[in-house]
Parts: structure tokens; C-alpha cells; sequence
């Protein structure tokens, strides 16, 4: 049972790695200003509504309301975060005739991700 | 902000912020308010005797025991960023040995949504009335007062001397009770 446990769960890992989770940077940039206009606007509500009815722990609830919302609106990486993907420059196909500017491009490469 | 983890990361540690400056906000609109509530506290009867106190470095101390009434409205103290209440009444007194002594006869802790209308009657104190020595025999002025510690959300805990107090003195001899 243990086995069959420990195979599962290996597949399991493996297949929430292999999800896509990426966002390009002007979606990182538009999830970053949703949470944090979401945290505030709870803030504040939360706020006003606690000083209202004198209890802070409705305060408290509100501003988690407001994360749980912001966790489903940002984590995942919904379509609205990859509207301006970067253009990668064309695959240049392998010819053994240019073996000094490969390494090169390879670093090239590794710098743009 | 790449991965998943990222992101929650970033979340997580901007809602701590926001909760830390809330809380902070919360403190801030109750920090200066005045607690004070005014207090009514009545003796019927007081006892006094000179037992074995083995507590102590001398044979024999004095032991008093009172009896009283207690009544207060704490409700205007409740506000968004008290827990509880935390209430204890204490005697105050002089006597030729000490300048000054000061003994816890009874507390209580009022919560939040219990009932903040305090109402006692007849009430004999909690705990014992020993003095070091034997100074409450005839003792001319003994102060009965009632004080409490707020106990906040968030911010600083303040001791508030209730206003109202009561003095009495004590019986001449022990063993008599006298009653007021």
C-alpha cells in the first residue's frame, strides 16, 4: 500500500510540475496591482465595518475574504496574464561550420529567460 | 512573480503588512480614551482575628474578613480593542510598622459578551486579609477601592483606578465583629 502511495504521489509531483505557471511581465506587473488593490480595498472596508459594529475580529475576517480572493484571481495563471508574450528570436537550425558562436548564443539565450 | 510560489509569496507577505498597519490603526483610535467608570462599594460587616499565620516571620498576625456590596457599570469601557477586563479590589492602609499596605481582597475577569453589570451583594472576599503584624486592630483608616486592567487587541494595557472608594476603620478587639 505504502508503494502504490509513494508511486501516486511521485506522479502526482510530477504532473503539478509540468503545469504551465508562467506569467509574461506585463501580466506579472497587472497580477502585482490586482492583489494588492484587492488587500487594500478589504483593508479598508474591513476596517470601517469593524470600527462600526466594535469588533475587530470582523475586521480581521473581511481582510481574509480579501486574500482568498486574491489568491484565486492571481496564482493560477488565468489568459488576462499572457495577452504580450515576449518574441523569442527564430530557432537558428544546428551547422557544424559556426562551432564558436554556439556557446555564445546558448548564454545569450539563458540571459533573456 | 513567476511561479506559483512566488506570487503567494508576495501575496501572503503583503496581507501581514496590511493586517499589521490595521491592527496598528485599531490601537490608535482607542489609545487615549479615558476608562474610568464610576464605582460603588458598600461594608456590612467586618471581623478580625489573630491566628497562627505561619506564612510569616512572628506567631501570630491579624486576619480580617469583609463582607460587602459591590455594584458598577463597566459597559462604557467595552469597545473594539478590550478583550477582557480584569477587576480586583484592594485594601489600603498604614499601620506603625509599614507606611503603606495595599492587599488584593477579590477579583474577577469580565470577558467580552458577558455581562459588564456588576452587581454584588453580600459578598465575603476571596482571598485572606492578613497583615504583617498586627496593625488592623483599631486601625483607624482602612481604604476599600476598586481598579482594573484592560486587557486590548492591540496596544498597551492600562491599570484604572475605579472611581469610588470607600474608608472604615476596624474593631477594637478581635474576635467582634462590627457591623455598618
Amino acid at each position: 500500500f505504502r508503494l502504490l502511495l509513494c508511486i501516486s504521489s511521485g506522479k502526482m509531483l510530477s504532473m503539478f510540475k509540468s503545469i504551465p505557471t508562467h506569467m509574461d511581465y506585463k501580466g506579472q506587473k497587472l497580477a502585482e496591482q490586482i492583489f494588492q488593490g484587492i488587500i487594500l480595498i478589504s483593508a479598508t472596508i474591513g476596517f470601517v465595518y469593524g470600527l462600526i459594529i466594535e469588533q475587530f475580529g470582523w475586521t480581521v475576517y473581511i481582510v481574509l475574504a480579501g486574500f482568498v480572493i486574491s489568491c484565486v484571481l492571481t496564482l493560477p495563471p488565468w489568459p488576462m496574464y499572457r495577452q504580450n508574450p515576449l518574441s523569442w528570436q527564430p530557432v537558428i537550425p544546428e551547422s557544424s561550420a559556426e562551432p564558436i558562436q554556439k556557446p555564445q548564443e546558448s548564454l545569450k539565450k539563458k540571459k533573456h529567460k | 512573480m513567476n511561479t506559483v510560489l512566488s506570487r503567494a509569496n508576495s501575496l501572503f507577505a503583503f496581507s501581514l503588512s496590511v493586517m499589521a498597519a490595521l491592527t496598528f490603526g485599531c490601537f490608535v483610535t482607542t489609545a487615549f480614551k479615558d476608562r474610568r467608570v464610576p464605582v460603588d462599594i458598600h461594608v456590612s460587616r467586618v471581623m478580625l482575628k489573630n491566628v497562627d499565620d505561619f506564612t510569616g516571620p512572628r506567631e501570630r498576625s491579624d486576619l480580617g474578613f469583609i463582607t460587602f456590596d459591590l455594584s458598577a457599570d463597566l459597559q462604557p469601557i467595552f469597545d473594539w480593542n478590550v478583550k477582557q477586563l480584569f477587576l480586583y479590589m484592594s485594601a489600603e492602609y498604614a499601620t506603625k510598622s509599614n507606611a503603606l499596605n495595599q492587599v488584593v481582597l477579590w477579583d474577577k475577569i469580565v470577558l467580552r459578551g458577558e455581562n459588564t453589570k456588576l452587581n454584588l451583594r453580600d459578598t465575603k472576599s476571596k482571598y485572606f486579609f492578613f497583615d504583617d503584624g498586627n496593625g488592623l486592630r483599631a486601625n483607624k483608616n482602612i481604604t476599600l477601592s476598586l481598579s482594573w486592567n484592560v486587557v486590548p487587541n492591540a496596544g498597551i494595557l492600562p491599570l484604572v483606578a475605579g472611581s469610588g472608594h470607600i474608608s472604615l476603620p476596624f474593631p477594637e478587639s478581635y474576635e467582634a465583629t462590627r457591623s455598618y
